[in-house]
């Protein structure tokens, strides 16, 4: 250990040769990364480790690890505030909403991408003054009132049918699509909508999985408008469900972790399977500038 | 609107054949229209009526009212130039600390480091996670007795009561948890911009004798320039508008209150008084919030530009 040290102190103090700079960065490096690490993997730690305990435990010694681990509070967390039916509400607002709006996408993209009407561009810019406009909660939130949607599971899946930078993705990919194919096709007497749907949206799949990933997540973790929208228990998404779920259980953290893990899994399985997608949707454009 | 004949290749048939594309377009421009333009539009309307939240009921002219109510009532207005004010501090600070702290951490992370992925991949982690989780995974790190960050501050011989203690300093609290949480994102655009910088320019650089600093700063800051003009305003836009995490950490706090949260609050009978939906006066809070975001985004874009001028 010591001997370990005095190589630590050695390369940081050292000489001043090229590897000994080198070495040094790099120690520093590890130094700088492994102190950031400690607060992201400490939380996640703390969570898993909660919810592992008894809440006797928990309330003795809080950061400790638990001395016999067991699941009984994930299966009471499962029966305590409904959280499969939460589940499944939050699975079909998430599915719902993303099929329906990659879908009527695709038919607004093409036309525009393809330049298909004089005006095809301004509808293009409008989704852009969209990201500047100001923001459109109060006059929606009539709107879904006074169409007699509020509290409804159609009320809240409208709210998630537009996305004006998934928009602007998908235009811009289908773009670098040759118009040659369309031609090719239209001479081979396909037609407008067999053609979209067997032949331009295989090709453009990259930019629909980086689309709907990107949609998904967000739908997934909204938490402000199922609180404005949903008053209703059985149609609170999971999200929603947690939070009254902590209101109402504020000091059973371990009951509370448990709960917070389920509504973590499925992201988690997620990004392990689609990293690459959900990384280009969230950088999308940010370099080319 | 018609179809350009030029463009459109399979109308061959008939005209209702030629028609199709506006039929399957025309769903989704409606909608777009219905739920975002329209009402983003209508907030500026709203902002001068005394809306509530309420089916039916009768919604009056009220001219500018809510802006001074907002603005120049005195004690009244206190609060709101207080939220206004701290939006601002918010901003500055999270942006600030997000945009070096991300920075450094491309700047590591693009070195041939063993666990480089591995470190990406965590710090990126808490983006794609949302609000909720975040902000109960930090309450539990956050415990005043007995937390992971107590014992920490315990070590160093501080006692805290985080989230619970004063405003100002459950203020900065949600200030980390902010930075925490989407740091990520700042760095991998980072990342992304470092990648496409040729390596060629670091070697003639290293023949000429640079040492690593003078190679970040006459080689990597200048090249990085579209990566940095974009993390700078994604973060002073995204700052300005950001309160999630107040809602999920503090709740309606005095004295922590952001003015994305007022609107909310305002709008929606949050804000633990009995005051109902006061959506015509969250309306002129959101459109005071939109010039903010207007006037700032508009003064960093001059930023970006002299930068690309600089550099491009």
């Amino acid at each position: 250990m010591t001997q370990k040290l005095n190589t630590l102190i050695g390369i940081l103090t050292g000489g001043d040769s090229a590897s000994a700079r080198s070495r040094r960065l790099k120690v520093l490096s590890y130094l700088f990364l492994g102190i950031l690490a400690v607060f992201y993997l400490w939380p996640l730690f703390m969570l898993i480790i909660t919810s592992l305990k008894p809440l006797t435990e928990y309330l003795k010694d809080p950061a400790g690890l638990p001395t016999a681990p067991s699941l009984a509070n994930f299966a009471e967390a499962w029966e305590l505030a409904n959280f499969p039916r939460y589940l499944l509400n939050s699975a079909y607002y998430t599915a719902t909403a993303t099929v329906i709006f990659i879908v009527s996408s695709l038919f607004v993209a093409f036309p525009i991408a393809r330049d298909y009407f004089k005006g095809s561009n301004i509808i293009l810019t409008l989704y852009v003054i969209a990201l500047f406009l100001p923001p459109a909660l109060i006059p929606q939130f009539q709107l879904i009132l006074n169409m007699g949607l509020y509290n409804t599971r159609p009320g809240y899946i409208l709210l998630f049918l537009i996305n004006p930078i998934g928009m602007i993705i998908i235009v811009n990919y289908i773009k670098s699509i040759p118009r040659e194919l369309d031609e090719a096709a239209a001479v081979d007497g396909a037609g407008y909508l067999r053609y979209v749907l067997t032949i331009v949206f295989p090709l453009i799949r990259p930019a629909i999985a980086t689309v709907t990933v990107l949609h998904a997540i967000g739908i997934w973790n909204e938490v402000i408008l199922p609180t404005i929208y949903l008053t209703n228990a059985d149609l609170y998404p999971i999200t929603r469900g947690l939070i009254v779920f902590q209101g109402v259980y504020g000091n059973n953290w371990p009951g509370i972790a448990a709960a917070v893990l389920m509504l973590m899994l499925p992201i988690l399985i997620l990004f392990m399977f689609l990293q690459r997608y959900i990384i280009s949707g969230l950088t999308a454009g940010a370099v080319k500038g | 609107m018609r179809i350009m004949r030029k463009n459109y290749l399979f109308g061959s048939g008939g005209r209702w054949q030629r028609l199709t594309p506006i039929f399957l377009l025309l769903p989704g421009v409606l909608l777009y229209f219905l739920i975002a333009l329209g009402p983003s539009i209508a907030t500026s309307v709203y902002s001068f009526t005394d809306a509530s939240g309420l089916k039916g009921a009768p919604v009056n002219w009220v001219g500018f009212d809510n802006y001074k109510e907002f603005l120049f009532q005195g004690m009244a207005s206190r609060d709101n130039i207080a939220a206004t004010l701290r939006t601002l501090q918010f901003s500055a600070l999270v942006t600030f600390i997000q945009f070096t702290l991300g920075l450094i951490m491309a700047v590591v992370l693009n070195q041939n480091l063993r666990g480089r992925t591995f470190f990406r991949t965590l710090f990126f982690l808490p983006v794609i996670l949302g609000v909720v989780i975040q902000g109960l995974m930090w309450k539990l790190f956050l415990l005043p007795r007995g937390g992971p960050m107590a014992t920490i501050f315990g070590w160093l011989g501080i006692q805290s009561e985080f989230l619970g203690g004063l405003p100002s300093e459950a203020f900065m609290w949600v200030i980390v948890v902010q930075i925490w949480a989407n740091v990520g994102i700042t760095m991998v655009i980072f990342l992304s911009g470092m990648q496409t910088i040729s390596e060629e320019l670091y070697e003639a650089a290293r023949i000429d004798g640079a040492s690593n600093w003078q190679l970040f700063r006459h080689v990597t800051w200048p090249q990085l320039t579209p990566a940095i003009n974009t993390n700078f305003l994604l973060n002073i836009v995204g700052s300005l508008q950001a309160w999630q995490l107040f809602y999920v950490l503090l709740g309606y706090k005095n004295g922590t209150q952001v003015l994305g949260y007022l609107v909310f609050a305002q709008g929606f009978g949050q804000t633990g008084s009995s005051t109902g939906f006061r959506q015509g006066f969250a309306a002129a809070a959101s459109i005071v919030l939109f010039f903010l975001v207007l006037i700032i985004g508009f003064a960093a874009n001059k930023v970006v530009s002299w930068r690309e001028q600089r550099y491009m």
